[in-house]
């Protein structure tokens, strides 16, 4: 990972008038995203939405001051992280009285939809038409939320928009291993395997066709690492405490452990599904990161920096990232030379980046705030309850 | 006069139960398959070789089945305990077939060759067909399902040309498989293939030997 | 030829700043139109399938589902689903015999215990007169094909289909 010196650029900040006028459009949005959340007759709520769109489009006016994107970024996503969990742990506890989710929440049609099964489900869904999640697809009370035709409608809004920049701006477990890479200054296990990368899809493709020949959701049952953050099977028997370990030394290794020893993001660069499944839409964004070829040295420290491996000295060579790059920005921020940038397809590379990282980061920015922002307000509100 | 053998019947059959059987192989079929190096012969080679055991198996559990009169009346508790101990053996072969694919000769050798699995030079016999044998008895619910309208045949011979022609309408699912011999091969998608065959066999493995020790499958 | 990808990629990119901006107004709420539109189910395992008979009762009635078969490799029983549902209110003790396959000869005897904490354990015997459907001796809520558990005021009774 890149230090703060390294990430610093040598170069004059925007001046705060321009900043300024370049953050409005930003600071708009949130006002109009959260006039719900000021109107609210709970005055915790009121003061979480008010704290949110201060603390986002604060972010957002640095991104332009400072000319660089990941720091702030990463703040906006650790918040995220952490606060989902409260935010949802809180529902769950209020509605049901247990983080466990019982058999008859999984009849009822109750158990919360999260994003992460959604490319498991699709083949049994295309061949079957039949959703192996036992949820709702529309409102359904309880846990079920918006329904899981809602999150597969905002996943896929937020998808079109950023591709797999939903894994910088819009997943609400990726903040905690990236605030627990960011914890240290250096890493201790510098060597890693870098076939490890290919462990998503590993996993992606033993847990669809596992999926579909056990016609249940595999991930979810068996290896997700967040339900230690969520919610869990409520165990009855060997099996059930089994499952559940199984998902408590996961979080704690690839969410926890990893993350600080390496100061990389481990679960979502080694392990996630659902990783690799939106990796495929990053050939259909058109927003990416190039390299400049004509500018780097190569000093690799871009590929030091990148907390998902997904630049390699043969992709550097190539001028470009991996598939599985996460436009985060840890790297064009890492890079001394500009000659990592962010680039619109089919325009030259390192030609007004500025405007493409700005146009990239008005979308991305505006789905954090509708999405991310929604769930960071929450959590606050959540806290704020007990002292409001 | 005898009836005619229900030809169609076996064949429509086989047919309607294809999509359930590939589900059901692709956990196998689908990670060994990519991990093979690239060309549609190599590859049509590992399907016949899957295939054509996984008939053996079909026969010959038929065949013992109808020996013992047990086609139709096949009890529950036995069925599981078949189904459990061929997951189980399944796991090993995956592990194994895991492990021997970085041995398989890939550049000097005279032509691309199927992955094999065994310790012994002279012995080895390729993954795909012990694993097409495995998954051939592993009395799946298609397999089942024929096995009781085969138990209706007047003769041993009867009930294995139906199992035969079930199979035949099973197998044109597994065609478009061969297909996958047009994906490249590299060492992302060897490795991606290793990896998921290592957690397919755990799964399978744990499947296994929780049916077999009676366990409840799930914790809730 | 430069311009013109240059333009088309500047192009891409506005309508995708455009797209955020659509996404809460018009877009989320299409996909999820869409999505709910794709006539997709939920798995009747969970579920317990559709409804095919109400038997009405003194105070409530008595919805059957049609059996559920499990899919392929899921390692569940069929079964078939039966639904105690209060008009009023379910009596203190139910102890009902259900015609299931609605051929007018009653298939099991079913006997449970209601208590008034709605959040307590229910226990289920259930008596076999069909061999088509299995005895249960106080069962609650081992599996999905075999249980008995409440989901609001509704009392759902799931009995395993023998082979």
């Amino acid at each position: 990972m890149a230090t703060k010196a390294q990430v610093l650029k040598a170069r004059e900040p925007r001046s705060a008038s321009r900043s300024l006028l370049l953050t409005l459009p930003i600071a708009l949005w949130s006002l109009l995203m959260f006039s719900g959340w000021f109107k609210q007759p709970n005055r915790s709520q009121q003061i979480a939405g008010i704290i949110t769109v201060v603390f986002m489009v604060i972010l957002f006016f640095m991104m332009m001051r400072t000319w660089s994107t990941y720091r702030w970024r990463r703040w906006f996503f650790v918040a995220l992280g952490v606060l989902f969990p409260v935010g949802f742990i809180h529902q769950v506890l209020v509605m049901r009285g247990t983080m466990g989710i019982p058999i008859e929440e999984m009849i009822a049609g109750r158990t919360p939809f999260c994003f992460i099964p959604i490319p498991l489900l699709i083949l049994p869904a295309a061949l079957y038409k039949t959703v192996v999640f036992p949820g709702s697809i529309l409102p359904g009370g309880g846990m079920s939320g918006g329904g899981m035709a809602a999150m597969a409608g905002i996943w896929l809004a937020i998808t079109i928009v950023v591709g797999k920049g939903w894994c910088s701006y819009a997943c609400f477990f990726g903040g905690i291993e990236e605030g627990m890479a960011s914890v240290p200054a250096k890493a201790t296990l510098r060597k890693i395997d870098p076939r490890w990368r290919y462990g998503p899809w590993a996993v992606l493709l033993a847990m669809t066709l596992l999926s579909l020949a056990l016609f249940e959701p595999a991930y979810c049952m068996w290896l997700c690492p967040f339900k230690a953050v969520s919610e869990y099977v409520a165990a009855r028997n060997t099996v059930g405490m089994v499952q559940n370990g199984i998902f408590i030394v996961l979080f704690a290794g690839l969410v926890i452990a990893l993350p600080l020893l390496t100061k990389k993001r481990t679960q979502c660069a080694f392990f996630c599904p659902f990783g690799a499944f939106q990796s495929i839409f990053n050939k259909t964004s058109v927003f990416e990161v190039k390299i400049d070829r004509a500018r780097c040295t190569p000093c690799v420290l871009c590929q030091k920096s990148c907390p998902t491996l997904s630049l390699t000295e043969e992709s550097i060579a190539k001028g470009e990232t991996l598939m599985s790059c996460m436009r985060c920005g840890a790297c064009v921020d890492a890079c001394p030379k500009g000659a990592v940038v962010w680039h619109i397809r089919g325009t030259e590379v390192a030609v007004k980046p500025e405007r493409a990282r700005l146009m990239f980061l008005y979308a991305a920015w505006a789905m954090a705030i509708m999405f991310g922002g929604s769930i960071i307000a929450d959590g606050l509100a959540t806290i704020l309850h007990v002292f409001v | 006069m005898g009836t005619a053998f229900p030809f169609s019947e076996a064949l429509l059959l086989g047919l309607a139960s294809g999509p359930a059987c590939v589900a059901s192989c692709g956990p196998v079929v689908v990670p060994s398959l990519l991990a093979e190096q690239a060309g549609l012969r190599l590859n049509t080679r590992y399907l016949g070789a899957f295939l054509a055991t996984r008939f053996l198996g079909y026969l010959l559990f038929a065949g013992v089945a109808w020996e013992l009169g047990a086609l139709v009346t096949f009890r529950p508790a036995a069925r599981s305990f078949v189904f459990a101990s061929i997951h189980v053996l399944l796991a090993g072969v995956l592990l194994r077939y895991a492990y021997s694919v970085g041995r398989t000769c890939a550049h000097s050798c005279a032509g691309p060759q199927l992955v094999t699995i065994g310790t012994v030079k002279n012995r080895r016999i390729s993954g795909a067909a012990v694993m097409g044998f495995l998954t051939g008895v592993s009395l799946c619910p298609p397999f089942v399902v024929a096995g009781v309208r085969a138990a209706e045949m007047a003769s041993m011979a009867a009930a294995l040309l139906f199992f035969a022609v079930f199979f035949l309408g099973t197998s044109a699912w597994f065609v478009p498989f061969a297909g996958l011999g047009w994906v490249k091969r590299n060492e992302a998608v060897t490795t991606v293939a290793r990896m998921a065959m290592v957690l397919i066999a755990v799964y399978y493995g744990y499947v296994g030997l929780t049916m077999l020790t009676g366990s409840k499958g799930y914790g809730y | 030829m430069r311009m013109l990808t240059a333009k088309l990629g500047y192009t891409g990119a506005g309508l995708t700043v455009f797209a955020a901006v659509l996404a809460p107004f018009l877009l989320y709420g299409l996909f999820t139109k869409g999505f709910s539109s794709l006539g997709l189910h939920i798995d009747e395992m969970y579920t317990g399938g559709p409804t095919v008979r109400t038997v009405q009762a003194a105070g409530y009635a008595i919805v059957i589902h049609r059996p559920v078969s499990p899919h392929m490799l899921q390692r569940e029983k069929s079964f078939v689903q039966l639904d105690w549902k209060p008009v009023s209110a379910l009596p203190l003790h139910v102890s009902d015999l259900v015609d299931i396959d609605g051929d007018g000869k009653p298939d099991v005897h079913v006997s449970f215990d209601v208590p008034k904490d709605p959040k307590a354990r229910l226990h289920v015997d259930v008596e076999s007169l069909n061999p088509r459907y299995e005895a249960m001796r106080n069962v609650s809520k081992e599996k999905f094909s075999a249980l008995i558990v409440r989901v609001n005021d509704v009392v759902l009774v799931r009995v395993p289909v023998a082979h």
